[in-house]
């Protein structure tokens, strides 16, 4: 057994073993809680002490490219120049002969203002509100949105206590052309409307970030430098040429005026690809200048306006009953000019007319809607309802715009006694622009409806080219039926009232003039005014393109004959501008009437 | 030299216990013994050499990293100068190649966009189209209706007439006596141009 005497100096050993074990615990936890817990955090701090230098890689925001590559938004990039009006003060400069100089700060503010166009008493007037505020202000903004050489001239002055920010910015270089298409950016790039906005992805850059350790001289020391590259948008290819785009703008401006309308709207596809050429319209936006278009202005009226087609859809009735085998562009129907179906509907002519004996290409040419109603009862409202929707009618084109109106198709089951026939020339449901272009794309395509697209493709930085996806074409009518169907609307305008507004010497042409109603505010419609509508396709011997002018409202002439000159000069520019070689044909004529 | 033979009087006793077992091994200690000793010297120098040669490599090679780094450094600032130039010279002509900003041009010279295409079919001589030659007037009036805007180019002077913009709006131009008539080119100074041969 152990004396006490000898126990005292153990236990004291043993608690000091205790102790020394436990400050090595706490060590050994702080060292794993350093160098395993938080070893990333530490590392971080270490790097931005040590690498104390850093610099910002910018991205460039990708461009927005025409059919050939024609820049219609690119990026740019422009500075703010701001003060510390605490350190403002006279500077000095060496002079020609290596002498110190002293220039007093009006001097200088009147350097700064020569640059930046502001008045010597402006650019101290900034210094000195802001020190009058705050006696201790360490900034003012001297201005914003200065370009390079403004900026590089600032900089040449040397002046200590002016420093800039830059920032991305964006041009158009063709202002308005395509605006409508394109949309734009706001503050920061960021994007606002339009392609800019819904193909972000595609478009937008990430910035990059440099760091490294810097030596006496500002060099960058060897082996200190860590890079997260930038990263720079991709080039996004629109199918619209330019050129085309502008003069179609220009013409529409003049139409909408001429024919003293609210609005206009020009849409070119091309028959073979579905590809949109041009979508043109009038007002627009020119997204150098938004604020100077009014808000309802600044987007695409062709892709996000729907309307009752009216005639121009008589065509498609006309496919969808032939299609079956019900009809064929002979046969024919007793029309007078107003009628009562069986059940209770009453549809009227336009135009008065004595009972008729119309063929179908003659109900087409007269656009008689009593015909059309008539014609359109060999069929049951099913099956119309059915090859309106394969033509597109109810669900927004394969574009996917922003935005994109569907247009309104009510189920069959709704159509009501007099819906029943106005679904037969084009009322009771509504379109956009594009989808009656992808309508006549069908017709002029043997009856194969192509996807309608304005993108081209998405070009990432690394050479990449991504398509967006399209749903399949699809045969919708029978080839032979189809073709029926184009040599009757080219019959229209061969037969037509219009034939000489509409002519394009040594070409044969197709079109449809379609008026519509306008929707009253308060419910019915608008006394007097049509939204009118003309589609066609040129050369109708081998369609080619598709063309679509629309005028809202149009008070000098009100009938759809108002889009005459407008779609005969839009054709016309459209078969130069792809060296179209005129038809070498006469338009077959069709019966009428029998 | 008194190193090697301490060398060979430890060789030495090693060979006396060896002997007893066996006899022969002298001879071939003494071979080994010279044929090591000259090399000593020359693998020393060959060490003091290469470390010579590793450092003077290494002082050859950090001046020319941090040559390079210098080097690098001033292309960098050239690269960051090209660009800002590159910017600068595109942020001034961006918008003159707008298709208005040319239409507008053109059609202050008097030129017109024909309304009926016709084309010429080379492999026959063929004229296809309507062959009529072009109006007055131009389908689109593209200076004195011109209605697409471009900021950028809003109040940009036209080339070919210098008092209108796009807009076929009057700019106020300042009178310089020697831009020559409006419209017409500058007046020769130093005769004809010649274009320089090589």
């Amino acid at each position: 057994m152990t004396s006490t005497s000898e126990r005292t100096p153990r236990r004291r050993s043993a608690v000091a073993l205790m102790l020394v074990l436990a400050v090595l615990a706490a060590f050994v936890i702080r060292l794993v809680d350093i160098q395993v817990v938080n070893a990333d955090e530490h590392r971080a701090d270490s790097m931005n002490l040590g690498f104390a230098s850093s610099r910002v890689l910018w991205g460039e925001r990708g461009s927005i490219v025409d059919q050939n590559g024609a820049v219609l938004a690119g990026s740019t990039v422009l500075y703010d120049a701001e003060l510390d009006p605490s350190l403002v003060a006279e500077i000095k400069r060496k002079g020609p002969d290596g002498e110190v100089v002293k220039v007093p700060w009006e001097d200088v503010a009147a350097e700064i203002g020569a640059i930046t166009g502001q008045s010597p008493e402006e650019v101290q007037a900034i210094v000195a509100n802001a020190l009058a505020v705050n006696p201790e202000a360490r900034w003012a903004q001297l201005k914003k949105g200065l370009d390079v050489d403004q900026y590089r001239a600032l900089a040449d002055l040397r002046v200590p206590f002016m420093f800039f920010t830059r920032h991305p910015d964006r041009s158009y270089p063709d202002g308005a052309v395509a605006g409508n298409l394109v949309g734009f950016v706001g503050a920061e790039n960021t994007p606002q409307e339009g392609l800019e906005l819904s193909m972000d992805s595609c478009l937008a850059a990430s910035d990059g970030r440099e760091r490294f350790e810097r030596g006496n001289n500002g060099e960058t020391i060897p082996g200190t430098v860590t890079t997260e590259p930038a990263v720079d948008g991709g080039t996004l290819q629109l199918t619209i040429n330019r050129d085309l785009q502008w003069y179609l703008q220009q013409l529409i401006a003049e139409e909408t005026q001429n024919m003293r309308a609210l609005s206009g709207t020009v849409t070119v596809v091309e028959v073979e690809t579905g590809k949109i050429r041009a979508a043109a319209e009038y007002p627009t936006v020119d997204p150098n200048n938004v604020d100077g278009a009014a808000p309802d202005d600044r987007g695409s009226r062709i892709f996000r306006h729907s309307f009752e087609p009216g005639s121009t859809f008589k065509a498609v009735t006309a496919a969808s009953i032939m299609d079956g085998g019900s009809a064929t562009p002979n046969s024919t129907v007793q029309a007078p000019s107003s009628h009562t179906f069986p059940n209770g509907a009453r549809i009227n002519d336009a135009v008065g007319h004595p009972l008729t004996n119309y063929t179908l290409t003659g109900a087409l040419v007269d656009s008689s809607n009593v015909a059309l109603s008539m014609f359109g009862d060999m069929v049951e409202p099913a099956v119309r309802h059915e090859y309106l929707e394969r033509f597109g009618v109810g669900a927004p084109t394969a574009v996917g715009f922003l935005g994109e109106a569907s247009g309104t198709l009510h189920p069959v089951e709704k159509w009501d006694n007099q819906t029943r026939y106005s679904t037969t020339f084009g009322q009771a449901f509504t379109v956009t622009a594009p989808q009656v272009a992808g309508a006549y794309q069908a017709i002029a395509n043997g009856g194969l409806k192509m996807p309608i697209r304005l993108i081209e493709s998405c070009t990432t930085p690394d050479g990449t080219v991504i398509e967006p996806e399209l749903p399949e074409p699809q045969q919708i009518l029978r080839e032979d039926v189809a073709n029926d169907t184009a040599l009757m609307v080219e019959n229209v305008m061969a037969q037509g009232q219009l034939q000489k507004a509409l002519a394009i010497p040594g070409y044969r042409v197709a079109a449809k003039t379609g008026t519509a109603e306008v929707p009253a505010p308060g419910g019915g419609y608008k006394a007097g005014v049509y939204f009118t509508s003309l589609a066609g396709f040129a050369p109708a011997d081998d369609p080619k393109y598709v063309v679509v002018v629309t005028l809202e409202e149009p008070t000098a002439i009100r009938s759809s004959a108002a889009t005459a000159p407008a779609f005969q000069k839009a054709m016309t520019q459209v078969l130069k501008t792809y060296r179209v070689l005129p038809s070498s044909s006469e338009t077959p004529l069709l019966p009428r009437y029998q | 030299m008194s190193a090697a033979v301490r060398a060979d009087g430890s060789a030495a006793s090693i060979d006396l216990d060896l002997d007893l077992d066996q006899p022969a091994p002298r001879r071939h200690l003494h071979a080994v013994a010279q044929v090591r000793r000259r090399p000593r010297f020359a693998y020393a120098l060959v060490a003091v050499a290469g470390a010579l040669a590793i450092g003077a490599a290494q002082v050859v090679l950090s001046i020319a990293t941090t040559q390079g780094v210098y080097e690098e450094a001033a292309l960098q600032q050239q690269v960051r100068e090209l660009g800002w130039q590159q910017q600068s010279l595109s942020d001034a002509v961006v918008g003159l190649s707008s298709p208005q900003y040319l239409a507008a041009n053109a059609a202050s010279l008097g030129m017109v966009i024909n309304q009926s295409p016709t084309y010429l079919r080379l492999s026959d001589g063929a004229v296809l189209g309507s062959g009529e030659a072009a109006g007055w007037l131009s389908t689109v009036d593209a200076i004195g209706r011109g209605s697409v805007p471009n900021a950028l180019v809003a109040q940009t002077p036209l080339v070919t007439a210098p008092d209108a913009t796009i807009a076929g709006a009057p700019v106020a131009a300042e009178a310089d006596p020697e831009a020559g008539v409006p419209g017409l080119p500058q007046p020769l100074a130093d005769g004809l141009p010649t274009p320089t041969t090589r």
